[in-house]
């Protein structure tokens, strides 16, 4: 069962504001997707090993910053050469 | 002549032998974009540069220099490949302002084999859907029928192509949303296998699974995108070595298995234009017989699952700061700005995320994300042994005919039930593809065509016969 304060709190935690209309409709589309994939809990899985990537850390390029021609940034919020953001406190 | 009609290998042949310009064709494909557009709805935007480039292209024949195998050829993007200087919206409120400072790697290829980009295709937002209805710029419609859907995500990609308004188009695959619109729109759409094509400039969704794929007229036009893009690049570690160069050769006797849970599952009229399908590969010196693929009942959650949480995790990164649409920090604090900065994704993007945060909550990891790997394992294992067996598999793409708009839109749940078919390629990593097997109803259907990891030689060899045996490739009246 999802509950409305669940969906909620996910909103909350995934940052995204929610208006009561799509708490609404997301819960119960929300519970109907979840009641779905608990087909997963279903199967025996246990032989199987969950999928890996191959490569190994030690075959990545090296992790050096080259930088874009030009302006690369798509705000015009700016100050003193900074990206303006909302105010932390 | 109608030079929109061409293929890539003519157009190139024509413009290189200077039969025709890149201009004059550029020019009939913004004629055709302007006349057919209103109907479509296939492009988010039209690129003023194109014509531009086919100048240059043209002025580089006279004075005779080199040129590429797609010399000219008009190739749209989906629009959310990165673009230099073209706005890459990914269909999204999000990203409506953002114009990526770098051409992603497979666009780049294109343009240095000499293709140019005639526009960005549209999507469903952040290439989530089926339909391409969850498109901020709008539904794109079938050009079979334009009550109809075109399939989804990469719907503007096969829209575009099979409404004769670009000659190819590069679309990405999640979940099918290269083979879907394909098999919707009765075009080819290729899905490779994971790691070989470059993900560097696509926006990612979900990483462990999508692939950028072609989208053509015919097979002979996938094959010239997918020479031109594969291969592996430094800015994408999950490349697989090399540069692999595919052909259009005759192979008799292939073996091929026609998977049983995807017939069963298709409505009546696709099995139909499917069983016909596999009598005519049979017709051409193919061992056809039927195969089980007896997990593919877990497939869908176990997508939706991986999906939706890597999609949680992906869509993070959009805090509308650096880039996004015009929205002033003054007055905010810190997480209110972002959750009203974010309450602008759209309906399915939100739906995807909070579900992507619920199978990933503390508590639920073992039941839904960890199981869903495992999964992989299972299908991959499965397949690996059919494939001792078979050359290819193969199955309808759709288990539906593209079905009206606004359908399913409110049924989410109904709406992820039609990517059955196709999930499985994704899970596994293998490669698949959409070859235009017939009609129902006068509405397209297509044939699937897998093939074990790194196969795609051999399963362009089984698609090529096919669509030379079938002969289906037609365009429809706009």
């Amino acid at each position: 069962m999802v509950t409305k304060e669940e969906v909620k709190h996910l909103g909350w935690l995934a940052r995204i504001e929610l208006s009561d209309t799509e708490l609404k409709r997301y819960t119960s589309q929300i519970e109907e997707i979840i009641k779905y994939l608990d087909k997963l809990d279903t199967i025996p899985l246990e032989q199987f090993k969950p999928i890996v990537a191959k490569k190994k850390f030690a075959d990545l390029r090296s992790d050096e910053p080259a930088g874009f021609e030009g302006d690369a940034l798509g705000t015009k919020y700016r100050k003193d050469g900074f990206v303006k953001g909302p105010r932390m406190v | 002549m109608a030079l929109y009609t061409l293929g890539a290998g003519h157009v190139a042949a024509g413009i290189k032998s200077r039969e025709f310009s890149a201009e004059e064709y550029v020019c009939q494909l913004l004629e055709r974009i302007e006349k057919v557009e209103p109907k479509v709805n296939a492009f988010v935007t039209v690129s003023k540069e194109a014509l531009e480039r086919a100048r240059a292209i043209d002025k580089m024949i006279r004075d005779g220099e080199q040129t590429g195998p797609l010399a000219g050829v008009a190739v749209s993007i989906k629009d959310n490949i990165c673009t230099k200087g073209i706005r890459t919206t990914c269909a999204s409120k999000m990203l409506e302002l953002y114009v990526p400072p770098y051409d992603a790697t497979v666009v780049k290829r294109l343009q240095d084999a000499g293709a140019i980009v005639i526009g960005k295709a549209n999507l469903d937002e952040f290439a989530m859907g089926s339909t391409t209805e969850f498109s901020r710029h709008g539904t794109t419609r079938n050009p079979w029928d334009i009550s109809r859907v075109p399939g989804g995500s990469s719907g503007g990609s096969a829209a575009s192509v099979a409404a004769l308004e670009c000659t190819i188009s590069l679309g990405s695959d999640t979940g099918g949303s290269v083979r879907c619109p394909a098999s919707f729109c009765s075009a080819v759409g290729l899905k490779p296998t994971y790691g070989l094509i470059s993900r560097y400039g696509l926006v990612s969704y979900a990483n462990s699974l999508e692939q950028i794929g072609p989208v053509g007229r015919t097979v002979s036009d996938v094959v010239s995108a997918l020479n031109a893009i594969a291969g592996t690049d430094e800015n994408d570690h999950t490349t697989a070595g090399g540069k692999p160069a595919y052909s259009l050769q005759e192979r008799k006797g292939l073996r091929v298995g026609l998977v049983k849970e995807f017939i069963e599952g298709a409505d009546l009229a696709v099995a139909k234009v499917i069983n016909k399908a596999v009598d005519t590969l049979a017709g051409q010196g193919c061992r056809c017989e039927e195969a089980s693929l007896a997990s593919v009942q877990y497939a869908l959650p176990s997508y939706y699952t991986i999906a939706t949480a890597e999609a949680s995790s992906n869509l993070a990164r959009y805090d509308n700061v650096r880039y996004g649409f015009d929205l002033s920090p003054e007055g905010y604090e810190w997480n209110s700005y972002f959750a009203k900065a974010r309450s602008n994704f759209g309906e399915e993007v939100k739906r995807r995320i909070i579900v992507g945060s619920y199978v990933l909550s503390s508590g639920y990891y073992g039941k839904y994300y960890l199981k869903a790997q495992q999964v992989r394992s299972l299908l991959k294992r499965e397949l690996k042994a059919l494939f001792k067996k078979y050359d290819v598999l193969i199955g309808p793409t759709m288990p539906i005919l593209p079905f009206k708009i606004g359908e399913k839109v409110d049924n989410p749940l109904k709406m992820y039930l039609v990517d059955i078919d196709t999930v499985v390629a994704n899970l596994a990593g293998m490669p698949a593809m959409s070859v235009p097997a017939g009609f129902a109803d006068g509405l397209p259907v297509g044939l699937q065509i897998m093939a074990d990891e790194f196969q795609e030689q051999t399963m362009l060899v089984a698609a090529h016969l096919f669509e030379q045996a079938a002969k289906m490739q037609r365009s429809p009246e706009l």
